[in-house]
């Protein structure tokens, strides 16, 4: 607008000088344009022409602010100020005789239609209105704004009551359900614990692993007869065999005393070791089957022979976990009155 | 030059194309990036082992969530230069494969939402809850406050001036012109972030004196915001039959697809 304003003061006299010239021009010219009434008299408007060009101007100016500046007052529906602004326009469109004008004109006449498209959107919805202010008055109920008349609260000087502190969060709760937004990647920041497969399978597996282990080992022991610290437990388990079947042999009936058989009255650890050692004849039950638990006696039936092997898993397979400690290993020495062992200890090769 | 500067052996088939592409080769890399054919991708993937490609498809994945967290959409440009590099002649099928297992692993979808400059975000697969979770989990505030612009723009015909949002949240106790206490620089947070978010689009109004813009539902917020969703909302506070605003009602309820993104899985060859 300042623009326009300075330029306009300054082109002024050289554009009334050329149109002066112009006139004279035509002036001479004898009458070419039958319409324009050349006289003395124009020759004399030239000082009101100036005074009436920057009258329309500053006119239009006049308007074009007052759209501006008055834009939320001529969106209102209820009033017609665009149409009178438009209807202004037109009355001094009449004068308009030079190109400064008319770009003025075209300039109200842009700013005037961009006002008239806002009204005409208004007309947007043919059903209820909307209305952002009853919208936000909602939406600050729905946040939970607590309309109480506090003269303490310094902050709120407009409105009445104050939010309260997670207002904004409660919207944002309501708009997950509006929005599809894709969860944020983020640390879980806390341990990941792992269910183990389902134990059923795992003991099938374990249980036949070592059968295998022990059938296949068995073999190689009676051929290789040396001591390395890998076998040394499957010498043992062999060595301990052995005295189960010399055992049997002595008396192939009768079951034997489990504790009798394992504990070793002179040492503790020693005991520890036989059990260790017989737990896999018990485990293969190619040997050792263990009958009768009552009182936490196992009886130790006669051992299978090698030709009767079953395959696999068969029958009922159970588990029991044997505790000892050096105070039940003496209870069990007077109970059973064990005086010897039968298991020898090894030799001190191994030691 | 430029092309030296490029990396060896395994593009040739890009290379070759892109010899009449010398000029601000780093500046346009994705004008450069010509969608390899599908015989193309046939032969790259030959070339390598499945383990490689789950392993760059990995990666591109990883980098798509963490780009998430800050609602960025990612840019097609950016997922090639800095993470596909060398596997670029096999893209799509990367890209297809990361698809996948957004959907399967994830429950996202991979979309779309600029076809000209090839911009992609996430969007949640699962539907979405009737009312607020009863899990307590962190909201963010932020959201709120886009819910209620979003929701002026809808109800206001898709396009509002400015001044109109900076007007009603005054009315929510939210001032541009302030720094608040929740939100901080509101008007930086509303024209700046939500927009880059591609939540919002800020527009400028051609021969407006001072500058004035215009608000307008971001490509994010198309396929991420159910205006029917929006519309129910309206009613429960206006406490009203949302029927009643007949034309937003027939916008949301129209074509359900049709002002959203499309999904990238529907165009396999524009990729």
């Amino acid at each position: 607008m300042k623009r326009s304003k300075g330029g306009g003061d300054e082109e002024a006299p050289r554009q009334n000088g050329s149109a002066s010239r112009r006139k004279a021009d035509q002036q001479q010219s004898d009458g070419d344009e039958g319409g324009s009434d050349i006289g003395p008299a124009d020759l004399q408007d030239d000082d009101n022409d100036q005074g009436l060009r920057r009258e329309i101007r500053s006119k239009y100016r006049d308007l074009i602010s007052s759209v501006q500046q008055n834009r939320e007052d001529m969106l209102s529906p209820s009033n017609n100020k665009l149409t009178e602004v438009l209807e202004e326009a037109n009355k001094l469109f009449k004068d308009v005789r030079q190109a400064r004008e008319a770009a003025l004109d075209a300039q109200l006449l842009v700013v005037a239609t961009d006002l008239g498209k806002e009204k005409a959107s208004q007309l947007f919805s043919e059903g209820t209105a909307f209305d952002p202010t009853a919208f936000a008055e909602h939406l600050l109920s729905f946040m939970g704004l607590n309309r109480l008349e506090d003269d303490e609260d310094e902050q709120q000087t407009t409105a009445n009551g104050y939010l309260p502190q997670d207002a904004w969060h409660r919207l944002a709760r309501r708009a997950e359900c509006c929005f599809r937004t894709a969860p944020s990647f983020h640390y879980m920041m806390g341990s990941f614990y792992a269910e183990p497969p389902p134990p059923k399978q795992r003991i099938e597996r374990q249980r036949k692993a070592p059968s295998k282990e022990a059938k296949r080992i068995m073999p190689t022991q009676l051929k290789k007869m040396e001591e390395s610290q890998q076998e040394a437990t499957e010498k043992e388990v062999e060595r301990i065999l052995g005295y189960l079947k010399s055992y049997y042999q002595d008396d192939p009936t009768s079951p034997i005393s489990y504790y009798e058989f394992v504990i070793d009255p002179s040492s503790f650890s020693r005991t520890v070791e036989n059990i260790f050692h017989t737990s896999f004849l018990i485990r293969v039950r190619k040997y050792l089957e263990v009958k009768n638990k009552i009182k936490q006696c196992f009886h130790v039936s006669a051992p299978v022979e090698e030709g009767e092997v079953e395959a696999g898993g068969s029958t009922s397979r159970k588990q029991c976990i044997l505790s000892i400690s050096p105070k039940i290993w003496k209870e069990l020495i007077d109970a059973f009155e064990i005086r010897d062992s039968i298991i020898r200890p090894p030799n001190t090769q191994n030691d | 030059m430029t092309q030296r500067k490029r990396p060896s052996s395994t593009q040739s088939s890009s290379q070759r194309r892109h010899t009449g592409n010398l000029v601000a080769q780093d500046e346009d890399d994705d004008v450069a990036f010509t969608q390899p054919s599908t015989s193309q991708v046939q032969r790259g993937l030959e070339k390598l082992t499945p383990a490689q490609v789950d392993q760059k498809t990995a990666e591109v994945v990883q980098y798509f969530l963490v780009k998430d967290q800050k609602k960025m959409p990612v840019r097609r440009a950016d997922l090639v230069k800095h993470v596909v590099k060398d596997y670029r002649n096999i893209y799509p099928e990367i890209l297809k494969r990361a698809a996948r297992t957004f959907d399967q692993v994830f429950g996202l979808k991979l979309v779309e939402i600029d076809p000209k400059n090839k911009m992609y975000i996430l969007v949640n697969n699962l539907e979405t809850p009737d009312k607020a979770s009863p899990i307590r989990s962190p909201s963010n505030p932020k959201m709120g406050l886009l819910l209620a612009i979003l929701s002026v723009i809808f109800m206001k015909g898709g396009v509002v001036r400015e001044n109109l949002i900076w007007n009603t949240l005054k009315k929510l106790r939210v001032d541009p012109g302030e720094k608040h206490e929740e939100f901080g620089d509101v008007r930086k947070m509303v024209t700046d972030e939500f927009v880059r978010q591609r939540y919002l689009e800020y527009v400028r109004i051609p021969h407006t004196e001072p500058i004035e813009h215009e608000f307008r539902w971001g490509q994010r917020a198309d396929a991420e915001v159910s205006k029917a969703k929006i519309l129910e909302f309206m009613g429960e506070l206006h406490e009203q039959d949302p029927k009643t605003w007949t034309q937003q009602y027939r916008e949301a309820h129209s074509l359900p697809n049709s002002s959203q993104a499309s999904t990238s899985s529907s165009s396999s060859s524009q990729r």
